[in-house]
């Protein structure tokens, strides 16, 4: 029996993590949502540079993506050349994934607001990474190789689609805020959550609880503590989440990725067409391993603090669902800030 | 329990949210090779900017689609002169990548004149002068050129970037690049990505010219 002064410590802790959370994410989509002027910054700033990881992968990218351009000339003449092309188109799906435009953000808040299992955050993030690759073939063959159309028509198309995607991924979000919304009432008003349990500091022992504390490795999939209080199992994920896990990738795989369709028109152009769809489809290989491995640490961060927040008095149950509003919230705010051009960096520019 | 696996976890879903958003900056999709002229009055006032951007094989061949051309992989001016058209309106959403402050004043451009595009060893070169609303003399004037969204890279060409046309022999030219990922991966961490210290992220691609004429 694990004495109860730990254990709403422990509660009171993973609320004020969970907090921090919040707040670093909403900081954090404040700082994008401000850089917007080219001119002077929402404050100072000091002589800014690029460095570390992202001044890495920035470089990495761009060498990747003007290697194939000229992988792509070469293989007119030297067909063993299209194996470098899909080695670099690869490595460029991998390392361009870690920018904006790919949905990480908006897959990954789904995931933990939906209760999602990593193993499904895998699946969604290779098929909407597949879905991504599929309609900028698709725009391609239309546009370019059908029709003839000018950059100016197939960017026009690639912009509209562009909008759709925020639009749904905006409703999509709104959906999500309303369900676990739900939830998170239901959390609040449910059997003595850990706010009273802290400042009355009155606490029945309930036996499973205490199971919990027994087995701080128990595997966490098992809602052991969402059954006994707070919202249904049913809106966890279960046969309708998989419906719901599409209209996700949908929304966010329909967008297809600029870079994708500027290797599907020079290769067109090169009479290499195949070529640049066999790029295309392994570049968004590339990109779903690293969105799922994103993923994948969302799921794992939430089962973590799921973890952390079991075997306390019903908070846990209180903070999981509080964690799920603000990731569903955050699909909203991506959606929304996305389709007002507030996070101008996922914008397709149409010269 | 063990309080600091608690404590270690924390700091990881921390570190792991932070990343979820942190890294989420733009790259490019456009690389432009870009040289510029201010250009002068004779009486000594600057009157605007003169840019020739060179696009990157990839974007030029994606901009050249579903052009006609007389003879097949030929482009002339005239067969270009749409393409010119439409690139100088897209531009001007994007207040033409250009941005002048004089003295410490932001500037205004007007509508671009003498556009044409040149089509030159697979790359496409975009020409086109901006006038500045009012012709200016002043001590300062500072000009820089990039994309606040980072879609397109601009890298000014290694010979002779930047040319002042006209000036008043007593004016100095500075020009500064962008301090970029790949020559300053060691100089500075993570640390300043997340304190927000960049917030303003496209800023970091800024290429500077300064001229100053006492």
């Amino acid at each position: 029996m694990t004495p109860k002064s730990p254990s709403r410590f422990m509660s009171g802790l993973a609320i004020c993590a969970t907090a921090a959370g919040v707040i670093l994410i909403f900081d954090g989509t404040m700082h994008v949502l401000l850089a917007q002027t080219p001119f002077g910054g929402p404050r100072p700033t000091a002589e800014p540079q690029v460095g570390g990881i992202v001044g890495w992968l920035l470089a990495r990218q761009s060498e990747f993506y003007r290697e194939m351009s000229s992988a792509i000339r070469a293989a007119k003449s030297d067909g063993s050349a299209v194996w470098t092309l899909l080695a670099i188109s690869f490595a460029y799906g991998i390392f361009h994934a870690a920018g904006p435009g790919h949905g990480k953000a908006v897959i990954s808040s789904y995931l933990v607001a939906n209760q999602e299992t990593a193993r499904r955050g895998i699946v969604l993030s290779f098929a909407s990474a597949l879905m991504q690759s599929l309609v900028a073939v698709v725009i391609v063959a239309i546009c370019a190789w059908l029709l003839n159309a000018s950059a100016k028509t197939m960017c026009g198309a690639e912009k509209a689609i562009e909008i759709l995607s925020y639009a749904l991924i905006a409703a999509f979000g709104a959906r999500l805020v309303w369900t676990k919304g739900g939830g998170f009432m239901r959390a609040l008003q449910a059997p003595r959550p850990a706010l009273a349990m802290a400042s009355a500091g009155h606490g029945h022992g309930h036996d499973h609880h205490h199971h919990h504390d027994h087995d701080p490795d128990q595997h966490v999939h098992d809602e052991r503590g969402g059954h006994s209080h707070g919202p249904e199992p049913s809106e966890l994920a279960g046969p309708g989440g998989w419906r719901r896990g599409f209209g996700a990738i949908f929304a966010v795989g329909m967008r297809p990725c600029s870079g994708a369709i500027l290797v599907l028109v020079f290769a067109l152009a090169q009479g290499l067409f195949w070529a640049g769809i066999a790029a295309t489809f392994v570049m968004g290989l590339g990109t779903a391993i690293t969105v799922a491995t994103i993923a994948v640490v969302a799921v794992s961060a939430k089962d973590l603090a799921r973890r952390l927040s079991a075997g306390t008095e019903g908070g846990g149950t209180l903070v999981m669902r509080g964690v799920e509003f603000g990731a569903a919230g955050l699909v909203l705010l991506f959606g929304v800030g996305l389709l007002f051009g507030y996070l101008a960096a996922e914008r397709v520019t149409c010269l | 329990m063990n309080v600091a696996r608690r404590l270690l976890g924390l700091v990881w879903l921390a570190g792991a949210l932070a990343l979820g958003t942190g890294t989420a900056q733009a790259h490019p999709h456009v690389w432009i090779t870009a040289t510029s002229e201010l250009i002068y009055a004779p009486d000594g006032a600057i009157t605007g900017v003169r840019h020739a951007w060179t696009f990157d094989d990839m974007f030029s061949t994606y901009a050249l689609q579903g052009i006609e051309t007389k003879t097949k992989g030929v482009y002339s001016r005239e067969e270009l002169s749409s393409l010119a058209q439409t690139n100088v309106e897209s531009l001007k959403e994007f207040k033409f990548f250009t941005f002048a402050k004089a003295d410490g004043k932001k500037e205004k451009f007007e509508e671009p004149v003498d556009y044409f595009l040149e089509y030159k060893d697979a790359a496409l070169t975009l020409h086109f002068t901006l006038p500045l609303k009012t012709p200016l003399k002043s001590k300062e004037l500072a000009l820089e050129v990039f994309d606040p969204e980072f879609f397109i890279d601009f890298k000014f060409a290694d010979k002779d970037p930047v040319r002042l046309v006209g000036a008043p022999a007593a004016c100095q030219m500075k020009f500064q690049r962008p301090n970029d990922g790949s020559a300053n991966a060691q100089k500075l961490g993570e640390q300043t990505f997340l304190s927000g210290e960049n917030s303003n992220f496209g800023m970091m691609f800024a290429n500077k010219i300064t001229v100053e004429c006492p």
